[in-house]
């Protein structure tokens, strides 16, 4: 052995690493000729993960040479930041259902998903399962198709209909004035200790960028008819109507009918509270969690007491993606039309509480059994066609998280008044937009 | 504690084997076969180093050259690295929320380390103290430090709670009007800083056990016949002889404090009106919120040049304080 001989044996230590990483990747992707398998990442529930593995149980059944393997979405802050280290880490799966198209610009510029609509029968059969304006929301900037819009869980109110009744409210509020009089029925001290320990709502106030697509968004569409965010690169919300919403928001917070405070567990489910905002997905915990006598109902999004017009909310939907990785698309492709058919769009309604993105739901035979079972779904079923999806920028982030602050500056904390607070939210989202 | 003795023997023991070090490389001892049997030693030596070295490059070398190239980079992890040169550095040196987050640190500093240091030597004057259930109370202050950061902050989240926390009942109780611990701007820091002092103090308390065993019983017992009250024997004796350990929970805490992360992550979010947004979070903000990667590194690189800053104050400060 001469002095020679470390860097060597540290060259070959690493050599050797790189080819036992290559050799996995390798072993990954190749496969035998005449069978397919491909990896189909679901979202974490019990619910989606059921339906992901009968879907794919189905096809596996009737397609020998194409097996559809289902794995969980690796856990992560959010699922957009695991898609995004997975193509970082080119350990993307071959298909993936949970893309919220506000991360599809992301997902485009990392140049990490199969452009769908290069596919002759794209159009046929998405045509077969939705409108083409209601499609042409999820075209791309560069005017093609690279997703498949597949559920939508429109944002609306879900009430606790016990609490509402036993404070004497007889109809789901409306307009902001029916919601704060609601509100003002509700909010009590139960106990008689001087404190109060039953809210209107609650509102999870920290100012984290997702957390105001559940709060300020669906007020916001709700008070405008539907008008999004931005124009191409143009900041429009700082208006009226963003304006009414952050009052309504502070009213809420300053009369005390939603709490200054987080709490650990359900406060919605144990009573103490008698509203939240959420999507249809909420009807299938009610179902396991809530106790027998637990009565509730969904409720639209309040609106200005002068809003006329259809009330439009956050339609919070998803899209199913090919990955660039995919050895096999055209397969991945007829895999994706299989899970997106009739059939399995019911079993998504039967074992999700989830919308499928397809018009015409309530007049669909095939659907009529579900809905007259669970009549609390037609009224997501009704908004399905007119839920708005979100701006597509790659900005998105920071423009909510100019929000969140301002709203939690403003509404929460009463630290500026809410003119200023639109204004400076609208004026940094301009910077930010204008900085790229 | 060592003793004289003990000390002569290891010095002793000491300068044989640098001698033996010195005389087997002189003139005399040129003859091959010693000094091919240390070329192998060392070969050896450095063999059984390498994975060490190896781990080093891998997960220390490597993420922080890494890491100093995206400080000039703008860069989301899944796109090609754009080189901006200083703007990263421009974009730290004018963004008012960095600083915003530097003088909440400091404000947490300045409650958290004297709370600290009190409490902690307070308790462990006690604790050193022939007391019934020594043990017990030993194990106990200790508890808060193996149990999860992020279970302390959830319990302490809760106990905080403007409307239904146990602390605002208590002082309801007493006549006196809730405070929104986590709500309020002028009490959120200070919060926290009490939270985290609860939590780290045990580690501190039985570094100062450690020290104050470590102080011969005869200054005490000469302080006594000089008629020494209690107190001149924790000022003159106890203090001095445990200011190396002084010094270390002192930077230990000042480092601590300066990763705040979990408490206002889970507590506050970093509000209200970002009074309670620390270094840390604000670079996890930057990272794995924005995707900012390049800025996230930058905040990174200032926030360790500050820590190491305030240290090697700190070190002079102990090497003054020793001599």
């Amino acid at each position: 052995m001469n002095a020679n001989i470390l860097p060597r044996i540290a060259i070959v230590l690493l050599l050797a690493l790189i080819v036992c990483c290559r050799s996995a990747h390798v072993a990954q992707i190749v496969r035998p000729a005449g069978h397919i398998t491909l990896t189909y990442w679901s979202a974490t529930n019990a619910q989606e993960l059921e339906f992901a593995n009968r879907v794919a149980a189905e096809w596996n059944a009737q397609h020998s040479e194409v097996q559809i393997k289902v794995e969980p979405v690796p856990s992560g802050q959010s699922s957009e930041e695991v898609i995004l280290a997975a193509i970082a880490g080119q350990t993307t799966p071959d298909i993936y259902s949970n893309v919220n198209p506000a991360a599809m610009q992301d997902l485009l510029d990392a140049d990490g998903v199969v452009q769908l609509d290069a596919y002759p029968d794209f159009f046929d059969a998405l045509h077969g399962r939705m409108p083409p304006d209601l499609l042409n929301q999820y075209r791309s900037s560069d005017k093609h198709f690279y997703q498949v819009p597949w559920k939508s869980n429109p944002v609306m109110v879900l009430y606790n209909t016990g609490m509402l009744r036993k404070a004497g409210v007889s109809t789901l509020p409306a307009t902001y004035s029916e919601f704060l009089a609601a509100a003002a029925r509700v909010t009590r001290d139960r106990d008689d200790n001087g404190r109060t320990d039953q809210w209107m709502a609650t509102i999870d106030y920290f100012p984290i960028w997702y957390k105001r697509l559940y709060d300020y968004l669906p007020l916001y569409l709700a008070a405008t008819n539907g008008q999004s965010l931005l124009q191409g690169r143009r900041v429009m919300f700082d208006n009226e109507s963003s304006l009414a919403v952050f009052r309504f928001l502070h009213e809420c917070f300053a009369r005390g009918y939603v709490p200054r405070q987080t709490f650990q567990g359900d406060v919605f489910l144990d009573g103490r509270v008698a509203a939240k905002f959420t999507g249809p997905y909420s009807i299938s915990q009610l179902k396991r969690y809530a106790a027998a006598d637990f009565e509730y109902d969904y409720g639209p999004i309040p609106r200005p007491d002068d809003a006329t017009g259809q009330m439009v909310s956050f339609a919070d939907s998803k899209s199913i993606v090919i990955f660039k990785s995919c050895q096999a698309p055209r397969e991945a492709w007829e895999f994706i039309k299989f899970a997106i058919s009739k059939r399995n769009d019911l079993r998504l309604l039967e074992l999700t509480s989830q919308v499928p993105i397809r018009a015409g739901l309530l007049e669909d035979a095939e659907f009529a059994d579900y809905f007259k079972r669970n009549p609390k779904m037609n009224k997501f079923a009704e908004q399905v066609t007119t839920a708005r999806s979100i701006d597509s920028v790659a900005e998105l982030k920071e423009i909510f998280d100019a929000i969140a602050q301002e709203m939690e500056a403003s509404v929460v904390f009463d630290l500026k008044s809410p003119e200023q607070a639109v204004h400076d939210a609208a004026r940094r989202s301009q910077q930010i937009l204008d900085a790229e | 504690m060592m003793q004289p003795g003990e000390a002569n023997k290891f010095s002793m023991r000491s300068k044989t084997a640098v001698g033996g070090q010195v005389l087997g490389h002189g003139k005399s001892r040129a003859s091959s076969a010693p000094r091919t049997r240390d070329v192998a030693s060392d070969r050896v030596g450095y063999l059984m180093v390498l994975p060490y070295i190896l781990h080093l490059a891998v997960f220390l070398g490597y993420p922080l050259a890494f890491a100093f190239v995206l400080v000039f980079h703008r860069w989301n992890i899944y796109t090609p690295m754009k080189w901006v040169g200083l703007g990263n550095i421009k974009l730290l040196l004018t963004d008012p929320l960095i600083w915003r987050a530097l003088v909440n640190t400091l404000y947490f500093l300045l409650i958290h380390i004297p709370l600290q240091l009190v409490i902690a030597l307070g308790l462990a004057q006690l604790l050193n103290q022939k007391i019934r259930g020594r043990a017990f109370f030993r194990a106990s202050y200790f508890m808060p430090v193996v149990v999860s950061g992020v279970v302390v902050t959830i319990l302490w989240q809760q106990l905080y709670a403007t409307e239904t926390g146990l602390i605002n009942l208590l002082l309801q109780r007493f006549g006196l009007p809730g405070i929104g611990w986590l709500t309020d701007r002028r009490y959120a820091m200070p919060a926290i800083a009490i939270m985290a002092t609860w939590k780290n103090v045990g580690l501190y308390v039985v570094l100062f056990l450690v020290g104050l065993q470590a102080i011969p019983a005869e200054l005490y017992e000469a302080a006594e016949l000089d008629g020494a009250s209690a107190w001149q024997k924790f000022r003159l004796i106890t203090v001095p002889m445990i200011n190396p350990t002084i010094m270390l929970v002192l930077v230990l805490s000042t480092i601590g404090g300066f990763s705040l992360f979990i408490e206002p992550y889970v507590m506050t979010g970093g509000g209200p009106a970002n009074s309670t947004l620390s270094g840390i979070l604000y670079l996890y903000k930057q990272a794995f919120f924005f995707s900012k990667m390049g800025y996230a590194t930058t905040i990174g690189f200032f926030w360790a040049m500050i820590i190491f800053m305030v240290v090697l104050v700190q070190r002079r400060f102990v090497e003054t304080e020793a001599v």
